[in-house]
């Protein structure tokens, strides 16, 4: 028989570890999503503060310099109408971030209102309104937010972000109230429920501090979907009126822009939008990531 | 003992069945009633401008005609009556059924949206493995950056970057249409005109399932018998392939089938853009002349697909996890 020995055994899965684990301190900013927390930072204030820097009336129609490429005077260009597209950028991302902000919020809201009521409630009721949130959840979101829209009438922010707000939030119910059942059986919510406890007390106090953690990144998911979701209504003419600038509406004129080959009307306002959501996004899985892994078997 | 399991099973199949009907007859009341209380007048669909200049009585004549001056449960009987021999009412708009409108369309949606969908599910399958198989080195880092910045780029602005790049820099492709003008049966035309509008819907999606396979499987290679199949020898790509993959698939497959909306409104908006004629471009035309007729055929037509799709799903599931069949008695599950 052949001899056995170490060699003819091979090691898996086993994780080599350094002699000494090192003894000093990562950097603070280690894995944290700076660049993109830092060109959020910038984009707000940007918006915020746009008045103090912009060279030009944002919606002032210049008849005389239309549709010109960027250059020294006019830095992004002019759109068909003759506006300036550096001032828009910064005055239309005021009006795309504060929707989406609305918006995230009243998903936020109903999301939590319904799932926490859907997660206390006796079996069959529970039943039922995971069901109805599933045939909400059957319609494609454009389609609800048209309608919803129409309902709501003229397209103001506020509707507008109400149509977004409230197609966006049955997903985060299911986790809600996925959460709520698990936490209901806990004892100390049973304790603070035989002591009286009504139902805003309970998700106060008990229920919404169990659940920010993953929440946090719904949420954020939720404002990217939300801007996302303005844009693409502003930019089919379902959305806010022409007049009024945000990312989106800058965006619909981009049929003419194609015609008359002006690259700058589509490329400039969509980097802002994409680099607005791309910072999101990496926000939101770091949020995602801070709950941490095992390690692999493989 | 087989006969009890038949009989189970057909149990279990009535009861979805009698859920299926149920959420179709939900979701029929909710567009009907969502479509009836949106404020635009109807009559201008169907009129125009001339509504303005109506007389009272031509008025009261207008809405008898079409039925709408009575109350909404009496018009919704009416229509789920006619609904249920296949006639679902006129487009106003249009002036003609609704189903005849759609049917043109449907064939050119289903294609671009039906493509879309297999191409998506296969290759978000592949990316999600050799994520996972890389995990950590180069490939999945590339791979997971182009994927983040591709989910995050709106799909109406990818189309516009394609029509940009290779219609009108390039010249390669044509940028609107399902067809050139008169050459409807050639296949390979169509396929030309397909090609933009389907890559803006694929990129759109891949990430999201890509990355779901990529997570959904390295939960899975935590688990202890891939330690255990690594020490009996098997090869990572053996046991990825063949013990992961498949535990992973049915979750797959249901969160799949349950994006199908989510796919269809990408459609929608990149068919808009593209102006392909399907189902997409025609929703936004009438949502821009308030045909809430059309758009409630349309939202009920989707739910409908989205609903079946979902089943399918379940019992695809069914029949690859038997852990699913087992919990399948309850009414919860």
């Amino acid at each position: 028989m052949e001899q056995l020995n170490r060699d003819s055994f091979r090691l898996v899965g086993i994780q080599e570890v350094s002699d000494l684990p090192s003894m000093e301190r990562p950097p603070w900013y280690k894995g944290k999503p700076l660049p993109a927390a830092g060109f959020l930072l910038l984009l707000i204030l940007g918006c915020l503060f746009c008045e103090g820097f912009i060279p030009k009336d944002p919606s002032y129609m210049d008849l005389t310099h239309f549709s010109l490429p960027p250059g020294k005077t006019f830095w992004f260009g002019t759109d068909t109408m003759g506006r300036d597209i550096f001032s828009m950028v910064w005055y239309g991302g005021r009006i795309s971030l504060l929707m989406g902000v609305l918006a995230a919020a009243i998903s936020a809201l109903i999301a939590v209102l319904y799932g926490a009521v859907s997660g206390m409630s006796v079996w069959w009721m529970d039943s039922l309104l995971m069901r109805l949130s599933e045939i909400l959840l059957s319609i494609p979101g454009f389609l609800f937010i048209i309608f919803i829209q129409a309902a709501l009438g003229k397209a103001t922010i506020v509707s507008i972000a109400a149509a977004i707000g409230s197609t966006g939030w049955m997903t985060m119910a299911n986790v809600v109230r996925t959460e709520v059942r698990q936490l209901k059986s806990s004892e100390y919510l049973l304790a603070a429920q035989a002591m009286g406890g009504g139902f805003f007390y309970l998700l106060g106090k008990h229920l919404l501090p169990n659940l920010v953690p993953s929440l946090l990144f719904m949420v954020i998911m939720n404002l990217r979907n939300a801007i996302m979701a303005e844009a693409t209504l502003s930019f089919m003419g379902l959305g806010l009126p022409l007049e009024v600038i945000t990312w989106g509406s800058m965006l619909s004129l981009s049929g003419k822009a194609l015609l008359s080959g002006g690259w700058w009307m589509i490329l400039i306002p969509g980097a802002f939008l994409v680099s607005t959501l791309f910072a999101l996004t990496s926000l939101g899985n770091y949020l995602r990531k801070s709950m941490n892994r095992k390690e692999s078997n493989l | 003992m087989r006969g009890k399991v038949k009989r189970k099973r057909m149990v279990d199949y009535g009861r979805k069945s009698f859920i299926l009907l149920l959420s179709i007859f939900l979701l029929s009341m909710l567009v009907f009633y969502m479509a009836r209380l949106a404020p635009g007048d109807p009559l201008v669909a169907y009129y125009g401008d001339r509504v303005e200049k109506m007389s009272h009585e031509e008025r009261v004549w207008a809405e008898q005609k079409l039925g709408l001056n009575e109350p909404i449960y009496i018009q919704y009987g009416k229509w789920l009556k006619n609904a249920l021999k296949g006639d679902l009412g006129i487009s106003f708009s249009y002036k003609t059924d609704a189903v005849k409108v759609i049917h043109t369309r449907m064939a050119n949606t289903l294609l671009l949206g039906g493509t879309g969908l297999l191409l998506i599910f296969g290759l978000a399958l592949l990316l999600g493995v050799i994520c996972a198989l890389k995990e950590d080195k180069w490939p999945d880092k590339i791979l997971c950056r182009i994927g983040i910045l591709s989910s995050c780029i709106p799909e109406f602005w990818l189309s516009l970057l394609l029509i940009l790049i290779f219609s009108l820099w390039l010249k390669l492709l044509p940028a609107s249409g399902a067809y050139s003008v008169g050459r409807e049966a050639d296949l390979g035309d169509r396929l030309i005109h397909l090609l933009l509008p389907l890559t803006a819907v694929v990129t759109g999606h891949l990430w999201y399932y890509a990355y779901l396979v990529r997570n959904k499987l390295l939960e899975e290679v935590r688990a202890d018998y891939v330690l255990l199949g690594r020490a009996k020898g098997l090869s990572k790509r053996q046991l990825l392939l063949r013990h992961c993959l498949p535990n992973v698939l049915p979750a797959y497959i249901g969160i799949m089938a349950i994006s199908v909306p989510h796919i269809l409104g990408g459609t929608y908006i990149v068919e808009a853009v593209f102006s392909y004629p399907g189902i997409g471009t025609l929703a936004y035309e009438s949502a821009r002349v308030q045909d809430y007729n059309m758009l409630m055929v349309l939202c009920l037509l989707t739910g409908v697909m989205v609903i079946v799709g979902n089943l399918i799903a379940q019992l695809i599931n069914e029949r690859i996890d038997p852990r699913i069949r087992k919990e399948a008695g309850r009414w919860n599950s």
